[in-house]
């Protein structure tokens, strides 16, 4: 089975070697522009590996790493790991199918598909380890592949790969942002909560002594280190994913992050990089069993995480009702979804496994629709050479599969009955009523306003680019591919419609009967027409033209936390250190050397050579010891 | 016997390499360290430990022997491995700068061979050195030859910096040389496995002297000099090698008698802290390429000195900072100098921008050694994690000291994306794009190599299963 794994996640970067050092050794590598579907054929093997590990038991397999400090190579088989790494190869090969087209001029293959590889096969390894060590290699690989990928068309001299408006500023600072600056953003807020999560392992492996997420005993270990210590231990480990799924105050590298290209946007959206977060929180509370525990420092974090989860939805969904650039608008929706999975898993130290479902389903129904909408926005992007939303009745009649894709995503993602998301957001519903007992309607209310906003700003991503947008003439040409990709990824939606209502059997959990059970409740429904009526709304009026909706596409001035507030402090800090240096450099190899130069000078002033100078000196020393010695009262 | 015939090659070349012309001279060089490299790969492989005495001093000095372990083979497999590529990258670089300085570059050659060999194998010999007075020796070797090659090629004020050099790295190997004199006095004997214990004034000079030459807060401002105005393949070994050395002189110390730090740990810990968030922060504001790295290089000390107070696991992880700091830096430094060689002396990064157009086999390799910097899919991630396993071990949840550690990381994530924005990213300025020697580029991949390799077997539980054979015993 090993060699399963290592096929898995070798084949992606094995095989876009080829085209990497292409680009790397020849400057204009012409003859290498049909080297990119081999990289696809590597993406494709990871998708067969992960078919056969889908169909395989449960259970772990090992390989030795460092046997002497119980720190091994663990793959997991389980009912997460199997689903979600299908889920994951699958997108990265239609997005990758996709790609052959939408970069196939690009100035820089060679990175491109070196780092989409290696992103791909970075979440893999996040997706299948049970070794938290090993899942780091593939947290940092996802790190790095993502700055890579945002930071791809470095030279920032093209307009359509910014975001913001080109030139425009608010409170005197620049209010838009180039890819190399994207590429920065993301790997510096990263980086803030990968190292506490690094601290978190390590303290993990020096209390258990294992580092295998599944042989962790929790109970034990909670007990062992106190309700502060696993309080800490938690929260600290959970800055990492927060920063990965870019949740508040953490979300402005995700905004930022649309400078890359589209295909980059998609993948990162839906399956992997943001995924990853919530993908192990949810892990994590697998093996955790939060519901069968009882310790107040592990209660705490479900709390936070619950909150935390909730108002980023809350704060994300509102931003993309005011946000007019294509892609940003879905970030921000990307941001709202993984709060809502990151609080319907957290409702799970209450509710059961079964919330870890419902945000689990959740999160693979979001990946399809999300990947289609991004794939879309690609497209339209190619066709109208702009980033905002523009395109009238003749963009939905000149690219028609488009048009249909998009209807469908919107209309499957938002939650509008029966259709997909119907039935999760019920049983999301269903969960966060629940929590009455502990927190009252708070959570249930911020979920169905979510949901509502949710519904309005996909309507509004339809009717701007498709019908009540402003008109563009475009003349598509080719496009085949890309539309094969969304096409096939907008289905995928229908068939876990298909799953999602006749799929009872297919695990041993009965999910999907809850799913249906809860969708057909008097409230779900209600809730499910308050979505539809918002989405109907949406779609007559799309705009949002007040101050309120600008102050909203400004994503509430968030920006100003990383443009102003934290380099301000960063760089004020960094001048003290300057200056400190420079006064310890002007005093060890200034003021010290001259200080020996004057005593020098003092002393060789005396050796002159004057004979009456010598007899001056030796009379003023007697005169001197004369004096001190009557002053002290000693006669001679 | 082995062992000793791979550390007497570089020796022997040390004194025939000024004999051949300069092409020639570069291969053999390069050569003479490839092969204790493999040696040093396969003692770490083999998890061997020995001694093998060369001939015995009367009191107070003791036996000369030479001391194999985990942990000299793997100081002594980063210092060959460096070495190694830095020889071939001195060949097309040293052309450059003795053209720029006008001199008969044939003969120059022929001194510089010497004193780079000189300088490269007192390094090696120094960490299998099982006397402290022949590690003494060693050491003093290693900064005279180091010394010369700043006086003689170094850039800008080069013999203003040299002596400050000189100055500075002296009063580090004197205070050193009094401890080890007061040990000898106090055990009868300088031999690393006779010495029963080391008192408090010893320790402490010794630990003032490695201070200055780690070099920690205050002390560090010899560095920047020195590693800045060097000629760049020097500066590739000072920074990566030569000052991690303290790191290596200290836990040598440490495993006889620990008591010095267990007694002030806590004060040295917060010293590294500062030190190296100081250094860290002072990395944003500089402007030329060379002393930005050397900051780079006092922020980096700072973990060996924070992983010197943390216990066995801690051990663990100075050994291997030492080395990811060794492969990155080096990386690093010869980034700096393919550029200093291709673009006529660039080196102020007010100048590069998006320096990835034109050399984008130099951007790639120091994206690598960066990584390695900040512990991204590099050895480096092993260094953090035994340091934060020993931090947990020592310091339980001091929640100050966990953010400090954490900070720390974080600084050197930041500035190593930070550097790689400004210099090799953004819109591209008015350059041409160079030809140059693939000796220019392609060590620093090797090195890369390693650093990669190192985080999977069987590299890896080979280094790390044999440092724990070694340190893991302490508590």
């Amino acid at each position: 089975m090993i060699e399963v794994f290592l096929a898995m996640l070798l084949s992606p970067v094995l095989c876009s070697l080829p085209v990497a050092f292409a680009w790397l050794i020849d400057p204009k590598p012409e003859w290498a522009r049909k080297l990119p579907i081999l990289a696809v054929v590597g993406l494709f093997i990871s998708l067969i590996c992960a078919l056969q590990i889908l169909f395989s038991p449960d259970r772990l397999v090992k390989s030795d790493w460092l046997p002497e400090f119980n720190i091994n190579f663990v793959f997991i088989i389980d009912y997460l790991s199997k689903i979600m790494g299908t889920l994951t190869a699958l997108i990265a090969f239609l997005i990758g199918v996709y790609g052959l087209e939408y970069m196939k001029h690009d100035y820089r293959l060679g990175w491109y598909w070196f780092f989409f590889n290696l992103f791909t096969a970075s979440m893999l390894l996040v997706v299948y380890s049970d070794n938290l060590l090993m899942l780091l290699i593939g947290w940092e690989g996802l790190g790095l592949a993502s700055w890579g990928l945002i930071g791809h068309w470095f030279r920032d001299d093209d307009e359509l790969s910014y975001v913001g408006e080109v030139g425009r500023k608010v409170a005197g600072q620049n209010y838009f942002w180039s890819p190399s600056t994207g590429g920065w953003r993301a790997i510096s807020t990263i980086r803030v909560g990968d190292m506490p999560m690094f601290f978190a392992i390590a303290a993990i492996y020096f209390f258990t002594g294992t580092l295998n997420i599944s042989e962790i005993h929790w109970e034990e270990f909670a007990k062992e280190v106190g309700s502060f210590g696993i309080f800490l231990i938690l929260f600290l480990f959970m800055l990492g994913p927060f920063t990965k799924s870019a949740q508040l105050p953490f979300s402005e590298w995700l905004m930022t992050a649309m400078t890359g290209p589209t295909t980059v946007s998609a993948l990162l959206h839906s399956a992997t990089m943001v995924a990853a977060g919530t993908y192990l929180f949810m892990r994590l509370s697998w093996y955790i069993e939060p519901w069968n525990l009882h310790s107040e420092g592990i209660e705490a974090i479900y709390i936070i995480v619950l909150f935390l989860g909730l108002i980023s939805a809350f704060y994300g969904a509102s931003v993309a009702l005011g946000c007019l650039e294509r892609k940003v608008l879905l970030a921000a929706s990307t941001m709202s979804s993984l709060g809502l999975m990151f609080a319907s898993t957290a409702a799970c130290a209450w509710v059961g496994k079964i919330a870890i479902l419902v945000g689990f389903w959740y999160l693979v129904t979001h990946a399809f629709a999300k990947a289609t909408l991004f794939l879309v926005a690609g497209h339209l992007i190619h066709e109208t050479h702009d980033r905002f939303c523009v395109g009238g009745k003749e963009v939905a009649k000149h690219l028609k599969l488009a048009f249909i894709a998009t209807i469908v995503a919107t209309l499957f993602l938002s939650g509008i009955p029966p259709l997909t998301a119907y039935w999760v957001k019920s049983a999301m519903d269903g969960v966060m009523h629940s929590l009455e007992h502990h927190f009252g309607y708070l959570p249930l209310f911020l979920l169905v306003v979510t949901s509502a906003i949710y519904s309005a700003f996909l309507a509004k991503f339809l009717s701007l680019n498709f019908w009540k947008g402003k008109e563009v003439h475009i003349h598509p040409h080719g496009g085949g591919l890309m539309s094969l990709a969304y096409i096939a990824m907008a289905s995928m939606l229908i068939l876990l419609l298909y799953i999602y209502l006749t799929g009872e059997g297919f695990t041993k959990l009965h999910e999907f009967a809850h799913f249906v059970e809860e969708g057909f409740l008097t409230s779900s429904l209600m809730v499910g027409i308050i979505v539809l009526v918002t989405y109907l709304l949406a779609l007559y009026k799309p705009r949002l033209e007040s101050p309120i909706g600008k102050a909203l596409g400004d994503r509430l001035y968030m920006p100003f936390l990383n443009d102003y507030i934290v380099p301000k402090f960063g760089w004020f800090l960094a001048k003290i250190a300057d200056y400190g240096n420079r006064l310890i450099d002007f005093t060890c190899h200034q003021a010290i050397p001259s200080l020996f130069e004057v005593y020098s000078l003092g002393v060789r002033s005396i050796q002159s050579g004057s004979m009456e100078r010598y007899v001056k000196i030796v009379v003023a020393v007697v005169l001197i010891v004369f004096l001190i010695s009557a002053g002290m009262g000693v006669t001679i | 016997m082995t062992f000793l015939a791979f550390l007497l090659i570089p020796l022997i070349v040390t004194i025939l390499s000024p004999l051949f012309e300069r092409r020639v001279a570069t291969w053999i060089s390069a050569l003479a360290f490839i092969l204790p490299m493999f040696s040093s790969l396969y003692g770490l492989l083999t998890m061997h430990r020995g001694e093998e005495i060369l001939f015995t001093l009367p009191e107070p000095v003791g036996d000369f022997y030479l001391l194999y372990d985990p942990v000299s083979h793997a100081f002594g497999f980063t210092i060959c491995l460096i070495s190694a590529m830095v020889a071939l990258y001195s060949l097309p670089y040293m052309s450059h700068r003795f053209e720029e300085m006008h001199a008969n570059a044939e003969r120059e050659f022929r001194k510089y061979w010497f004193l780079y060999n000189l300088y490269a194998v007192s390094m090696l010999w120094l960490v299998y050195s099982g006397n402290f007075l022949l590690l003494y020796i060693f050491l003093e070797i290693s900064l005279l030859a180091s010394f010369m090659l700043i006086y003689l090629y170094g850039y800008g004020n080069r013999q203003w910096v040299g002596i400050l050099y000189f100055v500075w790295t002296h009063i580090a190997g004197v205070l050193a040389l009094l401890g080890f004199l007061i040990i000898a006095f106090e055990n009868q004997t300088l031999a690393i496995n006779a010495i029963k214990t080391v008192g408090f004034i010893p320790w402490l000079l010794i630990f003032l002297g490695m201070v200055v030459k780690l070099p920690g807060l205050g002390p560090h401002i010899w560095l920047p000099w020195a590693h800045a105005e060097a000629p760049t393949p020097v500066s590739a070994l000072l920074s990566p090698l030569t000052v991690g050395l303290a790191g290596y002189v200290l836990l040598r110390v440490y495993t006889i008698d620990s008591s010095f730090i267990d007694t002030y740990r806590d004060l040295i810990i917060v010293y590294a802290l500062i030190s190296s968030v100081y250094a860290g922060l002072s990395v944003f504001k500089q402007r030329d390429y060379k002393r930005l790295l050397a900051y780079s290089t006092v922020s980096q000390m700072g973990y060996v000195l924070i992983a010197l107070c943390l216990g066995s696991y801690g051990l663990i992880g100075l050994v291997v900072q030492y080395m990811s700091h060794g492969f990155g830096k080096a990386i690093l430094f010869m980034t700096a100098g393919a550029i200093i060689a291709t673009f006529h002396g660039l080196r102020s990064l007010d100048k590069m921008r998006g320096m990835h157009e034109f050399i984008p086999t130099i951007a790639n390799a120091a994206l690598i050694g960066f990584m390695t910097l900040s512990g991204i899919i590099t050895i480096g991630m092993f260094a953090e994690f035994y340091i934060l396993v020993g931090l947990t071990r020592i310091y339980g949840f001091n929640v100050y000291l966990i953010a400090a550690v954490v900070l720390v990381f974080v600084i050197s994530g930041l500035y190593s994306f930070y550097t790689m924005k400004s210099i090799y990213y953004g819109t591209p300025l008015k350059y041409e794009k160079p030809k140059f020697s693939k000796l220019l580029d392609v060590p620093l991949y090797v090195i890369a190599f390693f650093s990669i390799a190192f985080i999977f077997p069987p590299l890896a539980p080979a280094l790390l299963d044999g440092l724990r054979a070694v340190l893991g015993v302490i508590p």
